[in-house]
């Protein structure tokens, strides 16, 4: 399973491939992926590479991932090309109309593309007093909500507490629920 | 007694390290190479092992102090970015001679892409250079094991060697086997000898063909004994193709024929490139007819064969001279070298999506309560007409504020001026200059600058942009902060505003970076001073990097909408992720996502539409 994780520095991007690295390895299957670091962290594009399985290579080609995380609206559309055809996207969407452009809808057709989008910063802004750090953790949630990737809503629960700092445990586990409610069915 | 964990490549390289049983590790940090450090801290913490782990104030200092450590018999490695080993070069060349006694590791991170670097230089080419034998990762688990065969090799030889990851292998992540330090007594005793440790020209017309001697032995022993790095992944029907590959393009050369589910296309995979296994590359392309290259980023496996007759790769111009080799690009060659179709390109519907919707890149920008935005901003109201060079760190995204003129490389703010200075002087004209340096880039090689700028009279202005940290690689310490990394080790501070003093320099000044009025009466009384005397003069602008998340007055912000005239001064000049420009309305808006609550942007706008937020309301 090939997953892309787009974003913006500071958004939290590295903590959510650690949480998919930390259950893949519970369960004994081999992991690999690419991080950025130094520059780029500062407010810039991000992104993050993560595939589970027997592979080589840390990256994903254009075309190839499974699975697409987007923190990001802007970044997202950036890096809709790393989906195979069949590929789903869970998506932090804060300008709806934006995905309803007529050319985008039939990108998303024709490659049979899954799209399952939520508005992570208005559920933080609602029920988590605007703590957008939780923004990962939520998305982590949609992903076990909407049934995408191979780990269920406990596993990565379970692993969304284990690896935050003792203080912000609670929160962290508030914001994977919220994200996990809004795209459950 | 084994254990898995998935590590960063760094922190495997850090594991491999502290297993090896190194035992004097010292670094500048760097991306990609920065994580490496801290983690032989952690895991010599984690294991009980002695090693001593510290930052050098730059990679020069770095390089000597493990080489003299090895000189003393310990097993120690010097870790640094590739744009490090320029700095580290002089000592590089040099120790390359020597018959060193502890086995010595240079671990030169290099960062295809580029992704935070200024150049995209190969550090193979640096070994070869320098006559030193080079590993050459694929993975982080390899990179790892290549710790334990780069001392042993370093040990047998007497020889520094290199240790290249490139960037996709110092940040990937990967599931890693952790082990226990491996035995090996390393006593400290240096031996004197003179002729061992004095690079006298008398002494080189000795160890120059000695070393040329182990170069030829190193290379015989990578043709035929590491077998774990070199080896040929044979194609099972009769091969169309054959591919010598190293480092990253390896791997993902693999992933892809698995993918495709190819048999006719055979690999030799390199992982030794310095010397160059000659014979066996050789063998390998006279047994195909057609053969790629793939290599990052200059062509240094390629340069070493004799006979490139067949060969596609960067001296016929088929490879990209230029760039990261990812996954896309090299499909697209191995196809084009298989003389078959290539995969269609992105969807033009997604393309045209994207260029309707005016989808760009985001490019890095200051954190939002960065206190170097607010001394920028200061700096311009100082002197608006300056030339202002700059220097690498956090503070070189000041170009989006229109105060960063030039960059070259670690130190170059501090002489750039000087070149400035004298350019105007011999025209008789006297050209304002505010020069900008972070405090770790200070220590690192701005010292030396300031010095030649006292002795030789250059009138500027250099403002020490003093956040207490070495922010952009990560928030390491330096000097200015006097922490270490080891449990228990207590470090000493260096006082900046002393060390200038040190350095001759009359007039120095601190303020509270966050304080732009006071910012902006230092920086002028600074140039006038240094316009009278014709000497530099030195503004400290302090305050911490917000990632050290110190506590600080929160002063929520909103923009005015009545008095907002659209005018994006605050956007051009002030470059905050938190303000941004809403077209529609034609008004900046404070963007709640980002803003911390620094209120530094209030006095910016001229017409006073950013606006404190009443605590009532």
């Amino acid at each position: 399973m090939k997953y892309i994780v787009a974003g913006i520095g500071g958004q939290g991007i590295l903590f959510a491939t650690k949480v998919l690295g930390h259950i893949a390895l519970g369960k004994g299957l081999p992991v690999i992926g690419s991080e950025v670091h130094g520059m780029s962290q500062r407010g810039g594009s991000v992104i993050s590479h993560f595939k589970i399985g027997d592979y080589q290579s840390p990256l994903i080609a254009s075309g190839d991932a499974d699975i697409f995380l987007a923190f990001d609206q802007s970044e997202a559309l950036r890096n809709y090309h790393f989906l195979r055809e069949g590929g789903q996207a869970v998506i932090n969407v804060e300008h709806p109309a934006e995905l309803a452009h007529p050319r985008l809808q039939d990108y998303f057709r024709q490659r049979r593309i899954t799209l399952h989008a939520l508005d992570g910063l208005g559920l933080i802004r609602e029920h988590l007093g605007g703590k957008f750090l939780f923004l990962n953790v939520l998305i982590l949630g949609a992903l076990c909500g909407a049934g995408v990737g191979n780990f269920s809503r406990d596993e990565m629960r379970q692993a969304v507490g284990e690896l935050a700092p003792a203080r912000f445990r609670e929160e962290n586990l508030k914001g994977f629920d919220l994200g996990y409610g809004a795209l459950a069915k | 007694m084994s254990k898995r964990m998935v590590l960063l490549g760094n922190e495997a390289i850090a594991r491999g390290i502290v297993e090896a049983g190194c035992e004097v590790a010292v670094a500048y940090p760097g991306t990609p190479s920065s994580e490496i450090l801290p983690a032989v801290a952690k895991y010599a913490d984690e294991l009980g092992t002695r090693t001593a782990v510290e930052w050098g104030v730059n990679e020069k200092v770095a390089f000597e102090v493990a080489a003299a450590a090895s000189f003393a018999g310990k097993r120690s490695c010097a870790i640094m970015k590739q744009v490090g080993v320029n700095v580290a070069a002089d000592a590089l060349m040099s120790v390359a001679y020597f018959d060193l006694a502890g086995g010595f590791v240079l671990v030169a991170a290099d960062d295809p892409g580029p992704h935070s670097s200024q150049t995209e230089q190969d550090s193979r080419s640096f070994a070869q250079f320098a006559k030193i034998p080079c590993f050459d990762p694929s993975s982080a688990v390899e990179a790892k094991h290549m710790v334990f065969d780069a001392f042993d090799l370093s040990e047998q030889y007497h020889i520094p060697v290199m240790l290249r990851p490139a960037g996709r292998v110092n940040h990937c992540r990967e599931d890693v086997e952790l082990g226990a330090v491996r035995p090996g007594d390393h006593p400290a005793k240096f031996v004197k000898d003179v002729r061992r440790w004095v690079c006298l020209p008398a002494h080189v017309r000795l160890t120059h063909p000695q070393l040329n001697a182990k170069n030829d032995a190193i290379r015989q022993d990578f043709e035929s004994r590491f077998g774990a790095y070199n080896y040929e992944l044979a194609a099972k029907k009769p091969a169309k193709l054959g591919i010598v590959a190293g480092g990253v393009s390896f791997a993902i050369v693999q992933d892809l024929l698995a993918s495709w589910g190819r048999e006719d296309v055979a690999v030799l995979k390199i992982g030794t490139p310095v010397p160059l296994p000659e014979k066996m590359v050789m063998d390998f392309i006279s047994r195909h007819d057609n053969v790629l290259i793939l290599e990052e980023t200059y062509p240094v496996i390629e340069n070493q064969l004799p006979d490139r007759t067949k060969v596609k790769g960067r001296h016929n111009g088929f490879v990209p001279r230029a760039g990261e080799l990812l996954p896309e690009v090299i499909e697209e060659l191995v196809l084009r070298a298989l003389g078959e179709p290539g995969v269609p390109g992105a969807s033009p519907e997604l393309k045209a999506a994207l260029e309707e919707l005016q989808i760009k890149p985001k490019p890095p920008m200051l954190c939002p309560g960065c206190p170097h935005r607010a001394s920028f901003f200061a700096i311009r109201k100082a002197v608006p007409s300056g030339i202002y060079p700059s220097d690498i760190g956090c503070y070189t995204l000041g170009v989006n504020q229109r105060m960063v003129d030039s960059v070259i490389c670690m130190g170059a703010s501090v002489t750039q001026p000087s070149g400035f200075y004298l350019a105007h002087r011999v025209d008789g004209k006297e050209q304002p200059l505010v020069s900008t340096i972070g405090d770790s880039t200070f220590f690192h090689m701005g010292i030396p600058g300031l010095v030649n700028a006292v002795y030789n009279r250059h009138a500027f202005v250099l403002a020490i942009l003093d956040n207490s940290i070495t922010a952009m690689t990560g928030g390491q310490p330096n000097p200015n902060v006097g922490t270490k990394l080891r449990k228990g080790d207590v470090g000493a501070r260096v006082d900046i505003e002393g060390a200038v003093r040190g350095c001759g320099v009359g007039h120095v000044e601190v303020v509270e970076a966050y304080d732009m009025a006071s910012g902006e009466k230092a920086v002028k009384a600074a140039w006038e001073y240094a316009k009278a005397h014709q000497s530099p003069a030195v503004v400290i602008f302090r305050h911490p990097c917000m990632l050290l998340r110190c506590e600080q007055e929160k002063i929520r912000v909103r923009v005015d909408e009545e008095r907002c005239v659209g005018c994006k001064f605050c956007i051009n000049f002030f470059n905050c992720p938190a303000l941004v420009f809403d077209e529609g309305k034609n008004k900046a808006v404070v963007d709640d996502r980002f803003c911390v609550q620094c209120g530094t942007c209030i006095p910016v706008c001229p017409h006073g539409a950013i606006v404190r937020v009443s605590e009532e309301a």
